[in-house]
């Protein structure tokens, strides 16, 4: 963060050689001066955040070139910097990565930020013993549908406001079995959302075995098809590495790797913290999907039908329709990333946005305690969504950073309309295919839709498909 | 089977809002909220002062973070003072125990002349440190000329006992609730090894209900021609059958070479430990650095030509294993006169541990700390305690090695700072004791590295000749001129096993993160006369996740455990799942 930009930008020009560069035309996604200062950023406050968020934007949808850093020659798509073993990475392949020129490439539907088409489905893999594989077949990577961004602040909002409660609960149910000399039980319960119950014994240890649909250090994960990434910045900072070969200084640099061109590229020190704060301003501030407005007639009986059936056959009891969520303020770095994502304690002041002066803000309601409602249609929890006899969507062979192979993430239905086709791999074209697709713990309502009269799961897609991303207005 | 503690819990409310420092809340990092709760740059302006020396033309800078170790033994409410005569210019040593169930290392510090002392350790998680003088409850007489001392679990009650090294008789301590002691020799058999007694190292035998002890001497002084060439025998004290510890049959370990430190170590992964032994060759003749052969039911013998052990010979003050370069075979520092060794196996003579043949890589790999490296005095330096550990989170090993003339002996530095050699990922070692504030003008000699205050960042105690110990907290990583900054993330590791090895003295610790692999072994013995119980620390740099394995002390390995960072675990062989833990204040 303090590092001296200019310097950097002439030694990116330097490193790249052969062609000039800096004319109208210049290709650069980073020429000099163009990467962010987080601290002048922060430092700033809400007059840097318009031109913060337009730098996110231009860098999301900004095709990375090779005199910016793009590829990874040595490095593989690891979370954790991982040099390959040998050999170079071609500049781009399509299922172990680099496998993007941009953000966009994938996020485009319907607008940017949005879902993608099959053709944009990435491979992931943990990029260590498969670190190059050129299959897409199960056994060395996990195909995953782009998942829309739209309203991506708000549910992280959501996921730190949860993680703090069922800490809070542990914190409590510790102190209490010290001091009363007793195991307690405590259940893990925030936003009315259950993630099971731990047992707190006089002696510190807490038993996790009961824990449900979060990760055993009690941090709600809300991204990703698994729910494996804390936060914008964590995953905007994987997904640099992953798909463009762009790698971020916070987790590539001389702290964690001794080398401040971690993956060979020629280009050290590709992204600054500053430009990762720019990419998580812009999906942060993404506006959240809503229901269609000016709908025909009969859609919007069938949508009011619809509903009414969703909530009759238990849909939300994962797909809850509103979360409470108690401040829109968004602050950058998050709480509870680790080391290797920029932390509260590595800046001088955090990047703060305040989502309620947004435009949408304004078309959040509000309950009686004065908490905004998030009508994101998930319960931020993990659930196993197979079963012996419905296991359309156990196609996987590999766990993913301990979640085992058939237990996901809830998705959020909000937009659900404006993002086929469906499932982890978008694998149903269909709203009724991918329902009837459910099993596991939302076996008892997949049964129940299927049950319905054809009018009824009619209106249910209706319901459903009124669900959209719309471009901004 | 769980371990029965005591737990020490919070104070009331009405005496925590008088504390100044309060533990973080549940929604704070444990880094942010420290930083921000207990430091400001007038605290830091003259530790960074101190930090900027001009660097020697050859000096490695670190490429990655080097720790901020602030000073603060005073303000813990530390005032122990090793000293005396001649016997006690060597040792200086202490232990760190978890006493009262709290998970906090408690600390017992040897005094020389001076009577030891008995720390209890009231510090809240993530905040300064700070410690309570608590009265030992054994004969005054005995707490005086100590030499240093080791914590360990003899009978298996799930409370830490202390082997107490001195000159005279030496002391098994039974640990009670509380952090209470008592004289345990005579209900186990145990008549005290006489002697100078200045190492001191310990394993579970296969089969064995009990510890074998091994205990070094130094000089017979009554010896005639003492001391030269008067090296007292060493002695291995096998547990005899029976239900309680009966230490009543001595071996000796004889030719002894005035061993200065010892350590059970599987060099050849063979799930048999051998006694490494670190001889001072000051006073031995025709000595040199031994390897005893330690089988079950076999009367030890060393390691010889034959069986492909090289003569070497220094002063050897103190041993430390760790498994820097993930081979699986421990490599090996050995502190010196101004010679420190790095051993690691040869790779072209050793095989796959057939023979203990073993090359020096300290000035390889820039591990030397043969002189001192700030402070202008270019004579030889005195090293006496050494130990990897991370102090940085990074996932590297570093080396820890503390300094200090013998006794104004002019041939030797006399500003002879401490080392922290931090690991990197080109595999040397970078120097920055002074960056990290530990370069001042003292005389070390024993050493405690632990996490004193559960903050995930590893702390140092050193004990000093003739002036109160050391206490360096580390505050993170050292951010120039600004406040230091979060360290990697880290795990902390507590293994349970059934008795009799309740504690798994021998297990190997196995840590993966991506394709990386760090191994630790639950030891007693090495340093200078100092040791460590409890959590076993590992740096997991950037790494979220991690998964865990154990190579039990038996030999039979665990499964994995899957477990997140920044926790501390909790592998017990009886569950199939890891627990977390969480200090109770």
């Amino acid at each position: 963060m303090l590092r001296n930009l200019g310097a950097l930008a002439a030694a990116a020009f330097v490193v790249a050689g052969g062609a000039a560069y800096g004319g109208s035309w210049d290709e650069r996604v980073f020429p000099p001066g163009a990467h962010v200062d987080f601290d002048a950023v922060a430092a700033a406050g809400p007059s840097a955040l318009p031109a913060l968020i337009d730098r996110g934007r231009v860098l999301f949808k900004a095709k990375f070139t090779t005199v910016d850093g793009a590829g990874r020659p040595k490095a593989t798509q690891a979370i954790v910097p991982t040099r390959r073993k040998a050999g170079v990475n071609p500049p781009f392949t399509r299922t172990s990565g680099p496998d993007s020129n941009s953000c966009f490439g994938c996020h485009n539907d319907p607008v940017e930020g949005g879902s993608g088409d099959d053709v944009a489905n990435a491979f992931v893999s943990e990029g260590f013993e498969s670190a190059q594989f050129d299959t897409v077949d199960p056994s060395f990577s996990s195909e995953r549908h782009t998942i829309a961004l739209m309203g991506a602040g708000l549910v992280e909002l959501l996921a730190r406001e949860m993680t703090a409660d069922l800490q809070a609960i542990r914190a409590a149910a510790v102190k209490e079995a010290c001091q009363s000399g007793k195991a307690v039980r405590a259940d893990l319960v925030s936003k009315g959302v259950r993630f099971g119950w731990i047992e707190a014994h006089p002696d510190g240890i807490v038993d996790l075995d009961s824990v449900d649909g979060v990760d055993a250090d009690l941090i709600v994960r809300p991204f990703s098809r698994k729910g494996v990434f804390t936060s914008l910045r964590q995953f905007t900072i994987n997904a640099l590495n992953v798909h463009h070969g762009m790698e971020a200084v916070e987790r590539f640099g001389a702290r964690w790797t001794g080398t401040h061109d971690f993956a060979e590229s020629g280009v050290p020190d590709a992204i600054t913290a500053g430009d990762v704060s720019a990419l998580v301003a812009f999906q942060a501030t993404l506006p959240p999907p809503a229901v269609k407005t000016g709908l025909p007639g009969d859609w919007r009986a069938a949508a009011a039908e619809g509903e009414k059936q969703f909530d009759a056959i238990g849909c939300p009891s994962c797909h809850v329709k509103t979360l409470p969520l108690k401040s829109l303020v968004f602050t950058d770095p998050a709480p509870y990333d680790m080391a290797g994502t920029l932390r509260s304690g590595e800046v001088e002041a955090p990047i703060v946005i305040d989502l309620s002066v947004l435009p949408f803000a304004k078309t959040l309601q509000k309950n009686d305690q004065g908490a905004w409602l998030i009508p994101l249609m998930s319960d931020l929890k993990r659930h196993l969504v197979v079963d012996e006899q419905v296991n359309a969507l156990g196609n996987e062979l590999q766990a993913q950073r301990f979640v085992e192979r058939d237990v996901f993430l809830t998705p959020r239905l909000w937009g659900v309309g404006s993002t086929a086709p469906y499932g982890h791999i978008g694998a149903f074209r269909m709203l009724d295919e991918i329902i009837a697709a459910h099993g596991g713990d939302a076996r008892f309502s997949r049964d129940q839709y299927l049950a319905l009269d054809p009018d009824k799961r009619d209106a249910v897609v209706a319901f459903l498909r009124a669900l959209a991303i719309e471009a901004p207005r | 089977m769980k371990t029965v503690v005591k737990t020490i819990c919070p104070p009331p409310p009405a005496e925590r809002r008088r504390r100044h420092f309060e533990t973080p809340t549940a929604r704070a990092p444990q880094d942010e909220v420290a930083r921000r709760t207990t430091l400001s740059l007038g605290v830091l302006a003259p530790l960074l002062a101190i930090a900027s020396p001009a660097h020697a033309a050859d000096r490695l800078a670190p490429a990655g973070d080097a720790p901020v170790m602030h000073e603060e033994a005073q303000a813990a409410g530390l005032n122990s003072v090793y000293d005396g005569p001649w016997e006690f210019f060597v040792g200086g040593g202490g232990a760190a125990l978890d006493c009262d169930g709290s998970g906090f290392p408690s600390v017992f510090l040897a005094g020389g002349k001076n009577p030891a002392k008995l720390y209890v350790n009231v510090s809240k998680a993530g905040g300064p440190i700070r410690f309570v003088e608590k009265p030992i409850g054994v004969d005054p007489k005995l707490l005086v000329n100590v030499i240093g001392a080791y914590p360990i679990d003899v009978d298996g009650d799930g409370r830490m006992d202390l082997f107490v090294l001195r000159v005279g008789q030496n002391l098994m301590l039974k640990g009670g609730p509380d952090c209470t002691f008592a004289l345990a020799g005579k209900d186990w058999n145990f008549d005290g090894d006489p002697g100078w007694t200045t190492s001191f190292a310990a394993e579970w035998e296969q089969g064995a209900k009990f510890p074998t002890l091994a205990i070094g001497h130094y000089v017979d002084r009554d010896a005639p021609g003492s001391p030269w060439g008067t090296c007292q025998d060493n002695s291995l004290f096998r547990p005899q059958p029976g239900e309680r510890p009966d230490y009543s049959v001595r071996t000796p370990l004889a030719p002894g070479f005035c061993a200065l430190s010892m350590l059970f170590t599987d060099w050849n992964k063979s799930g048999v430990p051998s006694l490494r032994v670190s001889n001072d060759r000051q006073y031995y003749r025709g000595g040199e650095e031994q390897l005893w052969r330690v089988e079950p039911g076999k009367t030890p013998r060393p390691y010889t030509r034959a069986d492909g052990w090289r003569h070497l010979s220094i002063f050897g003050m103190g041993v430390a294993e760790g498994d820097v370069d993930g081979s699986g075979y421990p490599q090996y520092f050995l502190t010196s006169m101004g010679d420190e060794k790095l051993q690691k196996l040869d790779p072209d003579e050793a095989g796959r541990g057939e023979l203990p043949v073993y090359r020096d890589i300290a000035g390889e790999v820039g591990a030397t700390a043969h002189i001192p490296y700030t402070g202008g005095d270019k004579r030889p330096s005195t090293a006496w305690h050494a130990e990897f550990a991370d102090f940085t989170n990074d996932g590297l090993l570093d080396i820890f090695v503390s300094k200090g003339n013998l006794s104004q002996m002019p041939d030797f530095a006399a500003y002879d700072p401490s080392n922290l050699l931090i690991g990197q990922w080109s595999g040397k070692f970078a120097e920055a004791g002074d960056l990290a504030g530990i370069a001042g003008n003292r005389v070390g000699r024993g050493a405690l590295i632990a996490d004193f205050n559960l903050d995930g960042k590893l702390d140092i105690l050193q004990i000093d000749r003739g002036s109160n110990v050391a206490l360096f907290r580390n505050l993170g990583a050292r951010n120039g001129d600004g406040l230091p900054l979060p360290s990697g993330n880290w795990s902390e590791i507590r293994l349970i096993e059934p008795n009799p090895n309740r504690n798994a003295v021998g297990a190997k610790i196995s840590v993966k993160t991506g394709t990386r692999t760090q191994t630790r072994t639950l030891q007693v013995g090495g340093g200078d006369a100092s040791g460590h119980a409890g959590w076993v620390h590992v740096g997991l740099g950037t790494a979220e996740r991690a998964e865990i394995r154990v190579q039990w002390p038996d030999g039979e390995r665990s499964p994995t455990y899957r477990v997140f960072a920044n926790q501390f675990v909790v592998v017990d062989r009886t569950k199939p799942q890891a627990s977390y833990w969480y200090p109770g204040r």
